[in-house]
C-alpha cells in the first residue's frame, strides 16, 4: 500500500505525441479511474505506471520512491490485463500462486494459504484445480482478480477488467471491486471508457482526452461540475450549445441567445443535461422556455429520449415513463435556471 | 434421411481422399512392402532372418547404427537450442528485422543440398576458413578442422534442417500472447523466469513438432553426412547405399532400411503421444 505519483509524465511513439506533460496523485487507498474514449492515452499511462512502457519525461513515483527507470518485475504492482492474461499451462491455483512465487514471499505452505484465502474471497475456492480454459469468462475474470490482489501490491492497475463481461455480470462485478476494495483499501487505477462504471466505482475520476487529463474530480462533482465541452459531453452525454451574443431568449443558427446577465462573464457555451430539460405544451413559470418540434422519440424502458429541433439547434432530452404522455404533445421545452453549466472553453 | 445424409457426406469425403490415398498406396505403401518381403526372404525363396542377423552380429553396423542415432539426437538438439531464441525474436522483432531474419532463415532452402554442403567443406575443410581461423588464434594447425569428424556433421547438418524448425516453431509462438509475458513481468517474474515459465512451457508442442521433422530428416539424410563425414563417418543411408551399390545385397539393403524405420517410429511414436497429452 502506498501513494501513487505520477508527475510530468510524456510520451511519444515515434512522431505521436499520446501522453502530454500528465500529472496526477492517488493518496494511499485511493481508487482513481482513468476514464476516456479509446486513443486517449489512458492505457499508455497505466502501462507507464507498470513499467511496462518507459515515458518520454517525467517521473512516476510509488511510496515516495521514483520508479521511473525499475523494471516492471522491481515494482511491487499488479496489473489485470482486459484480456485477463491467465497462464494456460497452469492450474487457477498455480496462475494465483504465480506472483508470490515470483516475489519469493513466504514458504510455499504459507503461499498456498494465501492462495486459498484470495481464492475465497473472489468465491472460486472449489473451481482451484482447473484449467483457466475450462471456466467461463465471469471465472476467468474472478481468478485474474485474484491473482492481481494475492500479493498485496503497492499499486493495483486494472485494465477495463470488466469489458469483456455481460451487463448482467458487470454489475455484479462492480458492487464486488467496491467491497473489495473497502476490505483491502489496495491503492487503485482503474482504467475504463465506461462512465458508469467510472463514476460508481472511484474516489476520483480523471478524464482524458487527446493525452492530456481534462478534469480530474469526484465523481459528482464531474458530474455536476463538467469543466470542458467534452467531459460535459463525454459524462452522462449533455446538451453543449454554443452561446451567441445576448439578446431576446431564442435560436440563432445552431447558437442558443440568452438574456443580458443570464450567463457569467466569458461563458461560451452551455451545457444542459437530458434530464435537466423537460418537454411541456405549457411553458408558463419556467425559467427559460424554447418552441420545439419532436423529431424522434427512442423508448428506453424507464426513460425516453427525445430529439428535438429549435431552428438549427438540435437538443437531446430525457424523459421519465410517468411523463411520456404530456411529453409527446409538447411544444416546449423549459429547464431551470440552475441546470445549466457555463463553459468558457 | 439423417442417415442418408451422412452417408453421403463420407462418400465426399472419401472421394475427396482417393487422390492422396492413391498417392500413398503406389509411392510408398507398395514400396515399403516391398522392402519388408525383400528384408525376410532367402535365395530360394523361403522365410529368413539372416539379413538382420548379419547386421546385429557385426560390430560395424551396430556402430554405424548408434552413430547415426547419436547425429540425429545431437543434430535435433542443436536445432532446438539455436532455432527457439531466433523464432522468439523474429515474434518479438518490428516487420523489417523479421524480414531480414526471415529471408535468412528462408534462403538456404532455394539452394540445393549438395551446393549449402560443399559451402561446409570450404569452411571445415583442411586450410579451410575456420581452420586458417585457428591458425590465427594461435592453435594447432589441425585443431579446427571439422572435415570428416562428427562435430562438423552436427554442424552442416543442423544448417540445413534449422528452417524446418524455425518455422515450425514461429507458428507456435506467434500464438503465444503478448500480454501472457507482460502479466509475468508484472507479477515480478524477470526475463529469464519469464522465458523458462511461460514462453517454454507453451513453445513444447512446437519444440515437439519441429524435432520430429528434423529427427526424421536427419536419421534418413545421406548427402550431406557422407560428403562432410565421408567414408570414414558412414551412416546407415549411406551404409544402405553401399550395399545397393557396392555389394548388391539389396536383402541386406532392405534389412537396413527396415530397421531405420523402425527406429525412427520408435522416437516418433512417443513423442506424438507426448504432444497429444500437453494440448
Amino acid at each position: 500500500m502506498a501513494e501513487l505519483k505520477i508527475e510530468g509524465v510524456a510520451k511519444t511513439f515515434g512522431q505521436t505525441r499520446v501522453l502530454h506533460d500528465i500529472d496526477v496523485t492517488v493518496p494511499d487507498g485511493g481508487f482513481l479511474s482513468l476514464l476516456g474514449p479509446s486513443g486517449c492515452g489512458k492505457t499508455t499511462l497505466m502501462r507507464i505506471v507498470a513499467g511496462l512502457e518507459v515515458p518520454s519525461a517525467g517521473r512516476v513515483l510509488i511510496g515516495g520512491r521514483d520508479v521511473t527507470d525499475l523494471a516492471p518485475e522491481a515494482r511491487n504492482i499488479a496489473l489485470m490485463f482486459q484480456s485477463y492474461a491467465l497462464m494456460p499451462h497452469l492450474t487457477v491455483a498455480e496462475n494465483v500462486r504465480f506472483p508470490l512465487r515470483m516475489r519469493r514471499q513466504g514458504s510455499r505452505a504459507e503461499q498456498e494459504a494465501r492462495v486459498a484465502e484470495a481464492l475465497e474471497l473472489v468465491q472460486l475456492s472449489a473451481l482451484a484445480g482447473r484449467m483457466p480454459r475450462q471456466l467461463s469468462g465471469g471465472q476467468q475474470q474472478r481468478v485474474a482478480l485474484a491473482r492481481a490482489i494475492v500479493a498485496r501490491p503497492d499499486v493495483l492497475l486494472l485494465d477495463e477488467p470488466l469489458s469483456n463481461l455481460d451487463a448482467r455480470l458487470r454489475e455484479d462485478m462492480q458492487v464486488e471491486l467496491i467491497e473489495l476494495h473497502r476490505r483491502l483499501k489496495l491503492t487503485t487505477v482503474f482504467v475504463t471508457h465506461d462512465q458508469d462504471e467510472a463514476l460508481s466505482l472511484s474516489d476520483r475520476v480523471a478524464v482524458m482526452q487527446g493525452g492530456r487529463i481534462e478534469q480530474e474530480d469526484a465523481p459528482d462533482a464531474l458530474y455536476d461540475r463538467p469543466a470542458t465541452r467534452f467531459v460535459a459531453e463525454f459524462i452522462g452525454g449533455a446538451n453543449v450549445i454554443e452561446l451567441a451574443p445576448p439578446g431576446a431568449l431564442g435560436v440563432s443558427g445552431a447558437r442558443l441567445v440568452l438574456p443580458p446577465g443570464a450567463a457569467p462573464e466569458g461563458a461560451r457555451a452551455v451545457a444542459l443535461r437530458q434530464e435537466d430539460l423537460a418537454l411541456t405544451a405549457d411553458s408558463a413559470g419556467a425559467d427559460y422556455a424554447l418552441p420545439v418540434k419532436i423529431e424522434t422519440r427512442i423508448f428506453l424502458g424507464a426513460r425516453a429520449r427525445y430529439r428535438l429541433r429549435a431552428g438549427g439547434l438540435v437538443l437531446l432530452a430525457m424523459v421519465p415513463r410517468g411523463a411520456l404522455a404530456q411529453a409527446d404533445v409538447a411544444t416546449h421545452v423549459v429547464w431551470s435556471a440552475q441546470a445549466m453549466r457555463f463553459l468558457s472553453r | 434421411m439423417s442417415d442418408r445424409i451422412t452417408a453421403a457426406a463420407r462418400r465426399e469425403s472419401l472421394a475427396l481422399l482417393a487422390p492422396g490415398i492413391a498417392v500413398l498406396l503406389l509411392a510408398f505403401l507398395l514400396p515399403v512392402a516391398v522392402i519388408l518381403v525383400t528384408s525376410v526372404r532367402d535365395p530360394a525363396g523361403g522365410l529368413t532372418a539372416a539379413h538382420f542377423a548379419k547386421f546385429f552380429v557385426d560390430d560395424y553396423y551396430l556402430r554405424i547404427a548408434w552413430r547415426t542415432l547419436r547425429l540425429a539426437l545431437a543434430i535435433t538438439a542443436v536445432t532446438v537450442i539455436f532455432g527457439l531464441p531466433l523464432a522468439w525474436i523474429m515474434v518479438r522483432a518490428g516487420p523489417r528485422l523479421r524480414f531480414a531474419i526471415m529471408l535468412m532463415v528462408i534462403l538456404p532452402l532455394m539452394t540445393s543440398v549438395v551446393i549449402r554442403t560443399f559451402g561446409w567443406l570450404v569452411v571445415l575443410g583442411n586450410g579451410g576458413l575456420l581452420a586458417r581461423l585457428g591458425e590465427f588464434l594461435g592453435l594447432d594447425g589441425r585443431a579446427l578442422v571439422l572435415m570428416h569428424t562428427e562435430t562438423g556433421v552436427v554442424i552442416a547438418m543442423a544448417q540445413v534442417l534449422l528452417p524446418f524448425m524455425v518455422l515450425t516453431l514461429l507458428g507456435v509462438l506467434r500464438a503465444i500472447p503478448r500480454d501472457l509475458e507482460e502479466a509475468a513481468r508484472t507479477m515480478g517474474a524477470g526475463f529469464w523466469a519469464t522465458m523458462r515459465l511461460v514462453v517454454l512451457p507453451l513453445a513444447v508442442p512446437g519444440i515437439v513438432s519441429g524435432s520430429l521433422i528434423v529427427f526424421a530428416l536427419s536419421i534418413s539424410s545421406f548427402i550431406t553426412p557422407s560428403l562432410v563425414g565421408g567414408v570414414r563417418l558412414p551412416v546407415l543411408a549411406s551404409s544402405i547405399y553401399q550395399s545397393i551399390g557396392g555389394s548388391f545385397d539389396w536383402p541386406f539393403a532392405a534389412a537396413q532400411s527396415v530397421l531405420l524405420l523402425a527406429a525412427t517410429l520408435a522416437v516418433i511414436i512417443p513423442y506424438t503421444r507426448l504432444a497429444r497429452g500437453r494440448t
